[in-house]
């Protein structure tokens, strides 16, 4: 008797999960609302458990550089035991001023897009899947296809938005794909995330003509043609470029430029490419 | 009621550890699923139908972090979560080798779905490189976790059963 219920109700949820996967293939964001109310719930929790997992991982880390330093201030005397610490504590603070000056060269560099900070809270556990949620959504001005950038180059484009946060695939993904070009020759190409080259720290580019002018060595844009991608964004370099059998086509590798393994700030552009086409300006203060 | 509330709140916890420090710690190349042991123990615990409702609610959220199509998870998590269940009948406490078992099959099972329905439709054929590069390292840490997992787990819930108990 009790199995059979559960049966039914176990049949009966087969369906519903289905259905909705059939729905949200072809229709998304037909679940927004959900995902955004949810959102406000969850986003609290997640950058609470983010800052203390955070915080407990530095004082581990610099519980254990301290350890080791102590072995050698043992024979010192304690005005440069206390010299050592103050210096320490400097450090830390140099290091997040160079973080932190890199992170605005970068915003000089791209002066022409109008780009907000964000700080990553959530990444996916599991090795499948290669995309984070950062803290700012739409009430920030964040629009899905927004251009995430960090440490020089394009990190990934946003998928999801939520009031605040959003959710960005990076270009490391196995399902990312972006339009690139050579700046030089203009000579375009697509670079593609692959899970097998993920931990040589590698990306493909494929669909290079094959009197194209791409070396080994060449900075890797996005390109102007780009549907998603805003153009002249530095994604790499590229190396290993070969013929491939066909004879019509060159192919290679790309090594990105932003440090995927480390990434804790980023910035997200904005501007999306749709504004290019609908008008000059981006819709400001749409929302509000 | 005590108990669903309890277990509302583990599985929360369970997720943002999962999602927000585990990713953070540099030197665990793969990591522990943690809904997924939550799941299975509390379908093996308490049998199908519990573990269904547990499944139904770990897969929404696991769908909700994620852009993709809205189920894929929650589609997966429910059937975890009731064939576990079954397993229920051969449940007694202090028995950790079963667990341990059930929690290498389910992780089989969660990255074959997850290879075969994002990965082989796509094309991608090298089914061995995902095997030894992703499926591997995260049955064995998730395994490892579960002998820490479980028992908590187990302890918790007997607790709240006992306190519930106590109250009729």
């Amino acid at each position: 008797m009790e199995s059979n219920r559960s049966k039914y109700i176990l049949i009966g949820l087969t369906a519903v999960c289905i259905l909705l996967i059939g729905i949200t293939s072809f229709k998304d964001g037909f679940l927004e609302p959900l995902r955004t109310s949810m959102g406000y719930f969850l986003i609290p929790v997640q950058s609470g458990v983010n800052r203390a997992g955070t915080s407990l991982y530095n004082s581990m880390r610099s519980y254990t550089t301290f350890k080791s330093a102590l072995d050698e201030n043992n024979q010192l005397k304690a005005q440069i035991d206390a010299l050592t610490e103050e210096n320490t504590r400097l450090r830390s603070g140099q290091f997040e001023l160079e973080r932190l000056r890199d992170l605005y060269q970068l915003d000089q560099d791209y002066q022409q897009y109008e780009k907000i900070g964000a700080r990553v809270i959530a990444k996916d556990s599991g090795d499948w899947f290669q995309v984070f949620r950062v803290n700012k959504g739409s009430a920030d001005g964040v629009r899905v296809d927004a251009n995430v950038i960090a440490g020089g180059g394009l990190v990934g484009i946003v998928t999801d938005v939520g009031a605040n946060y959003a959710t960005v695939r990076s270009i490391i993904d196995d399902v990312s794909r972006v339009s690139g070009m050579a700046p030089q020759s203009g000579d375009t190409c697509i670079v593609a995330g692959d899970l097998t080259l993920f931990s040589e720290g590698r990306l493909r580019i494929t669909g290079i003509r094959k009197d194209g002018d791409i070396k080994d060595g060449d900075q890797i844009v996005t390109s102007n043609i780009s549907s998603k991608f805003l153009p002249g964004l530095l994604i790499g370099y590229a190396t290993d470029v070969t013929t491939d059998n066909t004879r019509l086509t060159k192919s290679g590798y790309l090594v990105p430029v932003a440090q995927f393994s480390s990434l804790q700030e980023v910035l997200i552009i904005t501007q999306i490419k749709d504004d290019q086409f609908t008008g000059d300006e981006p819709a400001e203060g749409a929302g509000s | 009621m005590k108990r669903i509330l309890v277990n509302i709140l583990l599985m929360l916890l369970a997720f943002t550890i999962q999602n927000g420090v585990f990713p953070l710690l540099p030197f665990l190349s793969a990591s522990p699923n943690l809904l997924l042991i939550l799941t299975f123990s509390f379908g093996f615990i308490h049998g199908q139908e519990p573990g269904m409702w547990y499944g139904l609610f770990a897969g929404i959220l696991l769908d909700l972090f994620y852009s993709g199509p809205f189920g894929f998870y929650t589609l997966l998590f429910v059937y975890i979560g009731y064939l576990n269940g079954i397993c229920t009948r051969y449940y007694y406490e202090d028995y950790i080798t079963l667990p341990l078992a059930l929690s290498l099959v389910n992780e089989v099972i969660y990255n074959l779905y997850i290879y075969v329905f994002r990965f082989l439709i796509r094309n991608r054929l090298d089914f061995f490189y995902y095997f030894r590069e992703i499926i591997v390292p995260e049955m064995i840490f998730t395994t490892v976790t579960t002998l820490l997992i479980y028992r908590f787990f187990l302890f918790t819930n007997r607790r709240i059963e006992e306190m519930d108990n106590r109250r009729d």
